[in-house]
């Protein structure tokens, strides 16, 4: 087994495959920076390309390409506060308002080097699960997503804010969220549920130009009101100071940054989910991390753990590859991509992965843990002059970020509506800013909406009432009720002691 | 009075279709151009991966190489795209769009929302044949059809839906043949397949090229297929000999026509006919080009190309059937 590990580094150590590697860094960087255009249309406008290559040359282009988006994307979601990527938006709450505080160079460091220790861990889990990967992905049925996705649905109540009325208004998001997440034909019966007569609107919502009307165009109000740079009118020096101090704080959360990663893991080893939750959950995470109520409310604010925590959660990358390796059967739209990679390559995935093709399986651990060294490596070197662009007027800045939004709305399915569905719901969350809803918990909720009627509907069809008695959906449940009254019962810890000193 | 002022028609055609003639010949019409092709779904399914080899391989088989590109517009099960194709593109030869096979279907059951007449389209063709099986895993006891008409409890299906093809075929294997089903729906043939992989799930109905990888590892085994067959799949029962009355014959033929379509390909109505025999033309010769067959072997499908008349004789033979065969049959089918 260790044989074939090293054999995996010396298939991808030849200058060709490393030459592919740094052209899918490169592309995949822009991709990442740039709102709208996605990772799973890159890839497959990418697979042309690769008839000719050897499956080590072909896979250190496309998932080193595929590897570095999320990484990249969180750069425009820090500096601009508009999402590079669907999955950056968490990326967003704390690492915009630190780029406003002008520790741009803070908030960049701590993300991106958060992200590559993500990327790392994912890629070892990778590593490890190898053996263990089948009966691992066999063993959580319908019944038991359903639960995982009831445990994601509890954050809420770490997402909303502090005290009763935050939190009733956090359910309220959260309920508005549901219903959005309801439109669409449903799936069961082919119903068309509030789709008013519009072809547009039987797949639903479209999440890109929800996610950037939501939380881009509020902000772009804001620079607008405040008539000034993004980073305010702060002196020069202070801005790039802090990429060091970033990367500090990431190791002095060390073990936050762990377990971020491992959720962004068990995310995306779930078909399904999306790198979207592993991105909100890993926020949620960081946001519990918080010991006093005063610390709590500093989130949302620009606390640098709010960064760390989204920044990490690039551990997925590893975790989806696993599904798509163990049984060709992809976790998302990347994915279902990239196995048709495998088919071009004349690779069949399943168990031949881990046997036959046992190198290019650790080949895989190798590209990922690599193309994000040099990434972040590249990035530390021009952050300096990515943190500048925070100081360039806004009213410059809006005219290009307005662009950046509308072409990022427009590219999801070259549609006007979807222009429409960015302006109305930028217009919402601004409403929501000024009335105090956080917006979070809309997002987690129109995310999970569908799944949990799905794989509610799964369950009970397939197994009646007898799904409620599975051991693991009942533990999971404890969990899911443990998780939804302990932002509570911590409360209460906090004011003991709040009480006795 | 009408017959000159038809003479003078016909003359004024006749002029136009010599200069377009003899334009043709001065310079290639595609010498230079952009032809784009509207694909119905996102990138990375069975139709993108169709669009995206023809785009590689087509241009050469095109006179003046014109360069082809593809934008996916998703959406409805691909009947915005068909929208965009029929009523805003320009019939100028510079826009294709490739759609649902089962696309005849939401104009037999008048679809709302639908807005163009498929009869209308300037038809290119086919790609492919897309048959469709219905699979069982290996590991459960069952080795014929009959073993599987006598399973007590209900098979457990999944499905993406009631709407589409995996699951309108098990809904007719049970309606007429008298098979034990039970429909689960999935979002994805993705989320299906691992489903079937835990056993939470017997087995699913789908395109034979889609379902292959599974049955040539063990997973799955093919029991039925529908009217079309294709290499691998000729000796399974046809689910139309299976179906025992007649009216259930007619609905399970009638269904047969998506496979026959399976990857269509047309252009905006009124698109001129010399410039629609330069595509068809070339896409003949795509089908049959060596690099292009090899290419698509590496993507788990076959190319089999069916003339733009042909599928129009298809999407006719659906429309044509008496009034009671399309009343039963859309009881069942519901695009």
């Amino acid at each position: 087994m260790f044989e074939a590990f090293i054999q995996g580094l010396i298939m991808i150590l030849t200058w060709k495959s490393m030459l592919y590697l740094c052209i899918g860094v490169v592309l995949g960087f822009a991709v990442g920076i740039l709102p709208g255009l996605g990772g799973g249309t890159t890839l497959a406008l990418m697979l042309p390309f690769i008839y000719k290559m050897t499956p080590g040359e072909a896979f250190c282009f496309l998932l080193g390409m595929h590897s570095v988006v999320q990484t990249a994307g969180d750069i425009t979601s820090i500096l601009f506060g508009i999402p590079g990527e669907a999955a950056t938006v968490a990326m967003i709450v704390d690492g915009y308002p630190m780029s406003k505080r002008g520790e741009a160079g803070r908030a960049l460091g701590a993300g991106l080097s958060a992200s590559l220790v993500g990327v790392i861990i994912g890629a070892l889990v990778l590593l490890f699960s190898i053996p263990i990967v089948r009966p691992l992905v066999l063993s959580l049925g319908s019944p038991e997503m359903l639960m995982v996705v009831l445990l994601g649905l509890t954050c809420i109540s770490s997402l909303s804010g502090q005290g009763k009325r935050a939190l009733l208004l956090g359910l309220m998001s959260a309920g508005f969220g549901f219903i959005c997440s309801l439109i669409g034909q449903d799936r069961q019966a082919g119903i068309l549920r509030f789709t008013f007569g519009q072809l547009y609107l039987w797949n639903g919502l479209p999440l890109v130009p929800v996610m950037v009307g939501f939380f881009a165009l509020p902000e772009i109000i804001d620079l607008a009101v405040r008539g000034t740079s993004i980073a305010g009118d702060l002196p020069e020096g202070k801005l790039t100071a802090g990429v060091w101090d970033g990367v500090k704080d990431t190791f002095r959360h060390f073990g936050m940054t762990v377990r971020c990663a491992l959720i962004g893991v068990f995310i995306g080893i779930l078909p399904g989910l999306g790198g979207g939750v592993a991105q909100w959950l890993s926020y949620a995470h960081a946001k519990q991390s918080a010991k006093t109520p005063e610390e709590m409310a500093g989130f949302g604010r620009g606390d640098v753990r709010g960064v760390i925590g989204p920044g990490a959660s690039t551990g997925k990358e590893g975790g989806a590859l696993i599904p798509t390796v163990a049984f060709g059967i992809p976790g998302s739209s990347a994915m279902a991509i990239l196995l048709g990679a495998f088919f071009i390559m004349g690779i069949v995935p399943g168990p031949d992965m881990l046997t036959k093709y046992l190198p290019l399986t650790f080949s895989f651990v190798w590209i990922l843990i690599i193309a994000n060294i040099i990434t972040v490596a590249a990035s530390f070197f021009i952050m300096g002059y990515m943190a500048k662009l925070t100081l360039i007027r806004g009213s410059i800045m809006i005219a290009f970020i307005l662009f950046l939004c509308f072409i990022g709305a427009y590219a999801e399915s070259n549609s006007i509506g979807d222009v429409v569905v960015m302006l109305l719901f930028g217009w919402l969350g601004y409403l929501m800013v000024i009335y105090d809803f956080p917006r979070a918990p809309f997002l987690l909720a129109f995310i999970l909406g569908k799944m949990v009627e799905t794989y509610y509907y799964i369950s009970a069809t397939r197994y009646g009432f007898d799904w409620l008695y599975r051991p693991k959906v009942v533990i999971i449940f404890a969990l899911v009720i443990l998780a939804g009254a302990y932002p509570f019962i911590q409360n209460k810890l906090r004011f003991r002691k709040g009480g006795v000193s | 009075m009408k017959k000159s002022i038809i003479a003078v028609f016909a003359a004024l055609l006749f002029v136009c279709l010599q200069v377009s003639g003899a334009a043709a010949a001065a310079a290639p019409y595609y010498a230079g151009k952009v032809i784009k092709i509207v694909v119905g779904y996102k990138p990375g399914g069975g139709y993108d991966r169709m669009a995206r080899l023809v785009a590689k391989n087509l241009p050469k088989y095109i006179p003046g190489k014109p360069v082809i590109i593809i934008e996916n517009m998703e959406g409805a099960a691909s009947i915005i795209a068909a929208n965009y194709v029929y009523n805003i593109a320009k019939p100028d030869g510079l826009t294709m769009g490739i759609f649902n096979r089962a696309i005849p279907f939401a104009q037999l059951t008048k679809l709302q929302g639908m807005k163009f007449d498929l009869l209308k389209y300037a038809w290119i063709g086919s790609t492919a044949v897309e048959g469709t099986v219905f699979a069982v895993r290996s590991d459960l006891p069952y080795k014929t059809v009959d073993d599987l008409l006598k399973v007590k409890s209900p098979l457990m299906i999944g499905c993406t839906g009631t709407t589409d093809i995996s699951g309108q075929f098990p809904t007719l294997l049970k309606e007429y043949i008298g098979l034990n089903i039970k429909l689960i729906i999935y979002p994805s043939s993705a989320d299906i397949m691992l489903a079937v992989e835990r056993k939470e799930i017997d087995g699913r109905a789908g395109s034979y090229s889609s379902l292959k990888p599974f049955i040539d590892r063990g997973l799955v085994r093919a029991f039925i297929r529908g009217r079309v067959a294709e290499k691998g799949t000729e000796g399974l029962p046809v689910n139309e000999d299976l179906a025992k009355d007649k009216k259930g014959k007619a609905v399970m033929f009638m269904f047969a026509a998506a496979d026959l379509i399976g990857r269509p390909f047309v252009c905006p109505p009124g698109t001129p006919p010399a410039v629609m025999k330069i595509l068809a033309d070339g896409f003949a010769k795509v089908a049959a080009d060596p690099q292009m067959q090899d290419d698509a072997r590496k993507s788990s499908m076959e190319v089999q190309y069916t003339s733009g008349p042909d599928i129009v004789k298809v999407i006719q033979s659906v429309f044509n059937q008496p009034a009671d065969v399309i009343a039963e049959f859309s009881r069942h089918v519901q695009f």
